[in-house]
């Protein structure tokens, strides 16, 4: 467990970033909290040219709320989000979804950028970026460009990003208008999970909601909508029948191709339907 | 001389955690000697192959490497001796020849450097192996055309050892029989340092740091495999972070390391990492217990019968693997009056990694199995869960008593640690199924287990060899401070306060002027080392005899300095005094002047010098079996009795321990902290068993725990607040009637976890649970309808 040689550079500018993980066309892996990477190196599993730590780039490490948008930069840790007054303001999923990753220790140097780049299937960030309708901003030597949460998860560990492009943001929209909420199950209280469930939506005095947005993670490849679910929600009340047919759309239209030493897919489908049930009914109430 | 009881029981804080908690222990990482290398183990990719060869490919490329080191290489080296009467001789050679047998299996190593290189150098080789056909589970172990792991063998199985037991079969005759198949899964101990080795030969000597458990079984197993006399041979431990009985186990690197020093002529190192730990430490447990028993109407149990089966893993593991299922058949009643029982075991090889020692070493197995058939037998009758076992528990009237597994039960608390476990834990779940009332998908339930546990058991049938031993000498210098060596080792749990304290209150010197020697074999009498919670057991045994050699000679020469007779003398507070006259007081350091100093102030006839040495073997211990598997093959037992408050989801299946209560007999204690702490972390490693712990394999044989990322331990947010009630119930032959606390707490978790779950679902019925881990997809898929 330890791991294969490797080069080292810790530039200060982005420029700088940007040239070497262009001249090492796929070759050089930006490292910010190291939280997955580290492990995957010392497992030999990842095996890259060289490692670009990005700590003495100033600009990524900016939290800011701007016209309404909620800016993350690529070196701003999970704690440091979890513990700000503007996410918590902000954004709340996101601040409710950032307890769940890890343990503290991981939050302290994990990034909250980080880990949607890294596009674990169990990891509760994507699944939030997809819920809110985050946008990655991503840029090479040669162009900057945005991409949509919708179009940034192709599979597991596997993003829209090309070789020599860094994400260097999420922006999420801010807004306090829309209740959400998240949850999940996990063998222990830290670890990736088996499934879960994150959403938003708007209720109105008459108890009806609106702008649903529900996702699964852990269950499938990537962080997954549930139109279907959201489209029977949509300008309903939810009363319980409507949770039962929420849960149970979920569970029979999940992708639900998880399947490791923890549960089956099978597992993964039904307990889906479970979690959508509770935060839709916490959303709701 | 009477006893003024000073030390025994009182909480003073344990003498190594300033070392240990300060940083400056030092464990085998922390040895670095000049010129030192570092070794990596090449290890099988594959289940089950042949090796074709072993190539250097491009490893040299790396700068400074030696290797690849081979079993052809070891030409000077001998296979482990194997002693046993009872199994099929597994040959165990360092590295593996001419065929691997687990994913893991050493083959192959390369020394550097630094270990980094090693690795890269590792990686760099050109292994050819052949795969063969594997064998995974036990069925197919046993399955007639199963592939053979052992190609001279007929078949697979490693230990075949049939119980018929006609007495016990005719207790089934017109009663009801409760059966059920119990699983417990493959986990292991995962202590937070791994294992380690470090070597050095100078001047024709070896000397061995090694995170063992006990140094001179050790030592002598390295004589047997090098052309190493034992006094060439110097084995320490150094500061150990935790064994659990998985460095009770002679490992092929504890040879290879030592091996590549001689033959390189430089020191070398090898730290385990925790992947080499997941594959490479034993594993544990992965046994079935099928039985079933015969019950009366009113829940009475009479006999016991069935089967054990044992995966093995690959069975190349020293002491035997096999061990812990004998373990479990002599536990198979528990601390219950059942008069007969009949269960034997087979025990097969498959292409896992060896299994071996962890704590518990099948009790908890046993306890699982049994304690799950004792609520079935209840449900079925209608009778409580705890009042069947009230109508079994073996009370203080039966004592002693033996069990129907050849256990000798001299002493225990059985009926009132459990009967004050049953009123708290009442209690604690009502305020649980309170606190969560508001939530109706959440379920609380509770279960009460008992349990009894040898202690300080033979290692004749784990070793062939090795019985149950052990030996303490005690010196004391002239400025009065005592030096005392044991055969025990320590692994952090607490041993050297335990001495410390014996000795204190033996001789009556104070704390401070104690100094414990041990896990070193240049500097301590040949013993067993610790493990099966034998460490306070004989070490006591042994100390008690040494130190009354000692205090004779002292007061002898006190009672000549103070002239007054020695049968006056009395010792405590660091002097030795005239019963009766306070201020006629020598100090032990004026008695020892005159022994080693002073010699002119000794009373006629007594020699120079103070110091004693002892060994003590734990009277009335049986080594082997009879053909119903009946064996007092421990020196005394322990009893408890455990709860545990769960909730289950019904929603996803999550079974979470609220609370914990454990009502401990563990004999007198020494040391209250000492022994909370470990039945605290006992518990803590049984409800990582009970719900999460599993070494899975796919259907190749390919591991897939080999990280924490998928084998998970508990922590802290997984255990919960625990209340640990003690009992003392002597041991009577024992001269402070320690018995052992070493294991205890790993038993109870399971089934109390289970049988809790299941009383949390009462109301919905759920299935039996009867395998571990329990964890949430296994819950949900008992629930009907689901």
């Amino acid at each position: 467990m330890k791991p294969p040689p490797f080069r080292y550079a810790r530039p200060d500018s982005l420029d700088e970033v940007l040239r070497i993980l262009d001249e090492h066309d796929g070759g050089a892996r930006v490292l910010a909290g190291g939280q997955s990477l580290i492990p995957l190196l010392n497992f030999r599993l990842a095996r890259p040219e060289v490692l670009v730590d990005i700590a003495l780039v100033d600009e990524f490490s900016r939290l800011a709320v701007e016209d309404g948008v909620l800016r993350i930069g690529a070196s701003v840790t999970q704690h440091a989000a979890e513990t700000s007054d503007e996410v918590a303001r902000h954004c709340p999923l996101l601040s409710k979804a950032l307890p769940l990753v890890g343990h503290l220790q991981n939050r302290a140097r994990g990034t909250v950028v980080g880990s949607i780049a890294h596009a674990d299937p169990s990891a509760e960030l994507p699944a939030v970026a997809l819920v809110l309708g985050a946008t990655m901003v991503v840029r090479s030597v040669a162009a900057e460009r945005t991409i949509p949460a919708d179009q940034f998860f192709l599979g597991p560990f596997t993003t829209a990003l090309e070789p020599d492009e860094m994400l260097l943001e999420v922006r999420f929209p801010a807004g306090t208008a829309a209740r959400t909420a998240i949850t999940e199950i996990a063998p222990r209280s830290g670890d990736f999970a088996i499934a879960g469930a994150a959403g938003r939506l708007t209720a109105t005095d008459d108890g009806t909601v609106a702008n649903v947005a529900l996702a699964l993670f852990g269950v499938g490849a990537v962080p997954q909508r549930l139109p279907e679910v959201e489209r029977l929600l949509e300008g309903e009340n939810v009363t319980p029948e409507a949770l039962d047919e929420a849960a149970r759309i979920t569970t029979a239209t999940a992708e639900a191709g998880s399947e490791d030493v923890h549960a089956d897919p099978a597992y993964r489908a039904r307990v889906a339907g479970e979690l959508t049930r509770r935060i839709v009914e916490e959303m709701a109430a | 001389m009477t006893a003024r009881p000073t030390h025994i029981g009182a909480l003073v804080a344990r003498v190594e955690d300033d070392r240990l908690l300060s940083g400056a222990a030092r464990f085998a990482a922390d040895i670095s000697l000049p010129g030192m290398l570092e070794a990596a183990f090449y290890r099988s990719p594959l289940p089950h192959a042949r090796i074709e060869a072993v190539g250097i490919g491009d490893a040299l490329d790396v700068p400074g490497v030696s290797g690849p080191f081979t079993a052809a290489d070891m030409t000077d080296v001998s296979p482990f001796p194997d002693f046993d009467e009872f199994a099929r001789p597994v040959r165990i050679f360092p590295l593996a020849r001419e065929r691997v047998r687990y994913v893991g299996a050493p083959i192959a190593v390369v020394v550097a450097d630094d270990r980094y290189r090693a690795e890269d150098a590792c990686e760099l080789l050109e292994v050819d192996l052949d795969p063969l056909d594997p064998v995974v589970t036990t069925d197919a172990a046993l399955a007639p055309d199963a592939p053979l792991l052992y190609p001279d063998w007929p078949d697979n199985v490693v230990i075949d050892f049939p119980v018929d037991n006609p007495d016990a079969n005719a207790e089934f005759d017109g009663r009801m029989a409760v059966s059920g198949r119990y699983e417990v899964g493959r986990h292991t101990g995962v202590p937070m340092e791994t294992r380690g080795v470090v070597a050095e030969f100078r001047e024709g000597r070896l000397t061995v740091w090694s995170t063992t458990q006990f140094p001179h079984i050790a030592r002598t197993m390295l004589s047997y495999c090098l052309p190493l006399d034992e006094n060439d041979i110097r084995v320490i431990v150094p500061d150990v972070g935790g064994g659990f009985g998985v460095k009770a186990e002679f490992y092929p690197e504890e040879v290879t390391i030592p091996w590549l020093a001689m033959r390189l002529g430089r020191p070398v190192r090898w730290i385990e990492d925790r992947r080499e730990h997941l594959l490479a430490t034993c594993h544990a447990r992965d046994l079935v217990l099928d039985i079933e028993a015969a019950v009366d109407g009113d829940g009475r149990f009479r006999a016991v019968r069935g089967m054990a089966i044992q995966d093995l893993g690959a069975a190349e593991m020293y002491p035997y693997g096999f061990s812990p299922a004998f373990t479990a058949i002599g536990h198979i009643t528990g601390p219950y009056r059942i008069p007969h029982q009949s269960v034997g075991l087979v025990a097969v090889a498959t292409n896992k990694t060896p299994c071996g020692a962890y704590r518990g070493f099948g009790i908890p197995e046993a306890a699982f199995a049994i304690e799950r058939l004792m609520d079935k037998a209840a449900d079925r009758l209608g009778i409580g869960r705890n009042e069947i076992r009230r109508r079994n528990l073996i009370g203080q009237d039966d004592i002693p008593y033996t069990t129907s597994a050849g256990a000798i039960i001299d002493s225990g608390s059985h009926r009132e640690a459990f009967e004050e476990t049953v009123r708290v834990t009442a209690e604690r779940v009502e305020h649980w199924r309170a606190d969560l009332a508001h939530d109706s998908r959440i379920k609380v339930g509770s279960g009460v287990v008992n349990y009894l546990e040898g202690v300080t058991p033979t290692y004749y049938m784990t070793t062939g060899h090795w019985t149950a031993f052990d030996s303490c000498s005690m010196r004391v210098n002239p400025d009065g401070t005592v030096v005392v060596s044991v055969g025990v080792s320590t692994s952090g749990q607490g041993l050297e306060s335990m001495l410390v304290t014996l000795t204190a209150e033996a001789l009556g010197v104070r704390r401070e002027q104690v100094r414990v020697v041990m896990g070193d074999t240049d500097r301590t009498p040949y013993g067993l080392g610790s493990w099966g919670s034998r460490s306070t057991n004989v070490a006591s045994g042994a100390l008690r005899i040494a130190s009354d050699l000692l205090l004779d000679k002292a007061t002898r020469i006190a009672g000549h300095l103070l002239e007054a007779s020695p049968e006056d003398i009395e010792v405590y507070d660091g002097a030795l005094s005239v019963r009766g006259s306070p201020g006629a007081s020598v100090t032990w350091q004026q008695v020892a002047t005159a022994a080693n100093i002073r010699t002119v102030d000794l009373p006629e006839g007594v020699e120079p010098g103070l110091e004693a040495s002892a060994t003590y073997e734990p009277p009335g211990i049986e080594h082997v079996p009879d053909e119903f598997g009946r064996v007092n093959a421990a020196a005394t037992y322990t009893n408890a009795s455990h709860a545990a408050v769960v909730s289950v989801d019904t929603g996803t299946g999550q079974v979470r321990v609220l609370e914990y209560i454990v009502a401990h007999d563990c004999g007198t204690v020494i040391n209250p902290q000492i022994v909370r702490g470990q039945v605290v972390g006992g518990i803590a490693q049984g409800i990582g068993g009970a719900l999460l712990e599993q070494l899975h394999y796919d259907e190749w044989g390919n591991p897939q725990s080999t990280s924490f990322l998928d084998y998970h331990l508990p922590g802290a947010t997984e255990i919960p607040a625990m209340q640990v009630l003690h009992f003392e119930s002597p041991a009577p032959e024992m001269p402070w009637g320690a018995k052992g606390a070493g294991e205890a707490g790993i038993i109870g978790p399971a089934p109390a976890i289970a049988a809790a779950a299941e009383d949390a679902l009462s109301d919905i019925g759920i299935a039996e649970i009867n395998r571990t881990p329990i964890t949430a997809p296994y819950v949900l898929g008992l629930i009907p309808g689901s």
